[in-house]
């Protein structure tokens, strides 16, 4: 029995052990069997645990990049096993052998040897150990980030070619229409830059001005954000084009008034929701083109009848139609004040500033494919443009026309004045109190007293006449009420 | 000069300089991605100094990254380079 129970112990003790540290000591299985022998068991177990347990290999782990290895050499081990169990065993149970406390003095003798002989941890020097995999991070980091400054070059190369083969072919149609060509607002004297301004990697403007008709044109080359490696990703999902938008500022006596807009389905809608002109004036849905001899993409949004009758002419269509892959929108307003502001105070108390204008929007075609030979492929575009600065300055309302778009800009305008009526009413009520107020203060910082009388009385009398005037108008209201 | 004006659209006397659209409201308008990126690489750039991790130090190198790619070029670059900082 107490047999029995010293070998609990012992596979106890070999169990905890060999979870910490030791692999080899893996043998629980073999101890389940038992024999009614006592001493055979011991026998076969220890030889066992003897066998397995030549070199002992303690990984301790300082951090993740250096490790220490301890070999404990086996026959040291050994001998203090024996010279161990000689002292225990004196000490705890004389009537056994030695050879039983083998494996048992292993876990004492461990602890024993290592105040023996000391550990001499070898530190591995870091570049020595260092594998690559330790820094994986960084580098795919940093491989990403050089992935990204290469797209970031050839992007903004590429956007630069386009800019400039653009330039290139349209120069000459724009030098024979206009006197000044490329401006950037900060030269003293009105002198042609004759080339570009980047506002952007992606983004390129052109002024020119000089001409009969338009006060001048502004030339945006909106290119793909080629230069973000972000974008680029995006785009492969969802195709889209580089873009060239055009607005020329007509002179007020070179256009009438009426409002115009024809281009793709998609891009209409859109225009009639974000514009204040066309989602003031234009009203009805946008209607197809095909009666005007239009291909089915594009469309048309117009204030009256007469003002597309007006447009589509033989050249235009004829314009429209062999380009029509190419138009986005055209836009033709007299009363364009840009996108509609959203105020957080509710209704602006002014209606915006409005200007006559014709706006262009050309798709590049590639679809984001683009090459610098394709911008000579918008030559004719730009020759549109000119033709419609002309056709807009030649085409006149007659009468009635004139009088619907009168009467339309009237409507418009009293909507607004609706709207804005209580705002209005409350900006000019401040008004008056700060006038009264002021003037309450100038009384009271007269020094001189006569001075002072008078001018109250004066304020006086003004309030007087003032309600006078209003009870007037009561009475003259309800007398015609009745 | 009958000629000129059939022939030649031009009109020097007609000049109007380039005025620089107001950027009241605009930048903001137009996109905003470079603000907000400078904002989120800013964020990023102080978790991963307080908190001690090292991926948000690298978002944050990206986002400034991003930022100056979309950057407008009126923009100051001695922010720019601060960013990347």
């Amino acid at each position: 029995m107490k047999a029995f129970y010293v070998l609990c112990a012992v596979l106890l003790v070999f169990g905890s052990v060999s979870e910490a540290k030791f692999d080899d000591f893996e043998d629980e299985e073999d101890l389940v069997e038992y024999d009614d022998n006592d001493f055979a068991e011991f026998e076969d177990v220890m030889e066992d645990s003897v066998t397995e347990s030549p070199q002992r290999v303690i990984t301790t782990e300082d951090d993740e990049d250096e490790t220490t290895v301890e070999l404990e050499g086996q026959d040291e081990n050994q001998e203090g096993d024996f010279e161990d169990a000689d002292t225990q065993g004196d000490t705890e149970s004389e009537p056994y052998d030695d050879e039983e406390f083998e494996g048992y003095e292993d876990k004492p003798d461990t602890s024993s040897s290592k105040n023996k002989d000391p550990i001499t941890i070898v530190d591995v020097p870091a570049h020595l150990q260092n594998s690559w995999e330790s820094y994986y991070l960084e580098i795919l980091m940093v491989t990403g980030l050089l992935a990204y400054i290469m797209n970031y070059i050839i992007g903004k190369n590429k956007n630069s070619r386009l800019a400039q083969a653009w330039f290139n072919s349209h120069r000459e149609l724009l030098e024979s229409n206009f006197t000044l060509v490329g401006d950037d607002g900060t030269n003293k004297e009105a002198t042609s830059t004759g080339k570009l301004n980047q506002e952007n990697e992606h983004i390129y403007n052109l002024w020119c001005s000089g001409r009969v008709c338009c006060e001048g044109m502004l030339i945006q080359l909106r290119f793909l954000k080629r230069q973000d490696l972000l974008n680029v990703l995006a785009r492969m999902m969802r195709p889209v084009s580089d873009q060239v938008q055009i607005k020329v500022t007509m002179n007020d006596e070179d256009m009438d008034t009426y409002v115009f807009a024809v281009g793709t389905r998609k891009a209409l809608v859109r225009l009639q929701k974000e514009m204040q002109d066309l989602s003031e004036f234009c009203s009805d849905k946008p209607k197809s083109g095909a009666k005007y001899g239009l291909p089915d993409s594009l469309a048309i949004l117009s204030e009256m009848g007469e003002v597309t009758e007006g447009m589509m002419d033989t050249k235009m269509v004829h314009f429209l139609t062999h380009y029509a892959d190419k138009i986005e929108s055209v836009h033709f307003s007299d009363q364009f004040s840009g996108p509609k502001i959203m105020q957080e105070e509710g209704q602006p108390l002014k209606l915006p500033d409005t200007k006559r204008t014709l706006l262009f929007t050309f798709n590049v075609p590639g679809s984001g494919n683009t090459y610098p030979k394709d911008m000579e492929a918008l030559l004719p575009l730009m020759n549109m443009v000119i033709y419609s600065i002309d056709k807009a300055k030649k085409f006149r309302l007659n009468r009635e026309g004139k009088q619907k778009a009168d009467k339309n800009r009237a409507r418009v305008e009293e909507n607004f004045l609706k709207l804005t009526h209580v705002q209005r009413q409350e900006a000019a009520q401040s008004r008056r109190e700060e006038k009264k107020r002021a003037e309450k203060e100038r009384i009271m910082n007269e020094e001189d007293p006569e001075k002072q009388r008078r001018l109250e009385e004066a304020a006086l009398r003004r309030e007087q006449k003032k309600l006078e005037k209003k009870q007037m108008k009561m009475k003259q209201i309800k007398v015609k009420a009745m | 000069m009958s000629s000129n004006n059939m022939s030649d659209p031009r009109r020097p006397n007609k000049v109007l300089r380039y005025k620089p659209p107001p950027s009241e409201c605009n930048p903001a308008l137009d996109d905003p991605t470079p603000d907000y990126m400078n904002l989120l690489g800013m964020i990023f750039s102080m978790c991963g100094l307080m908190l001690k991790l090292k991926w948000c130090a690298w978002v944050a190198v990206y986002c400034s990254f991003i930022s100056f790619a979309n950057s407008r070029s009126s923009e100051d670059t001695k922010q720019m380079m601060s960013s990347f900082m």
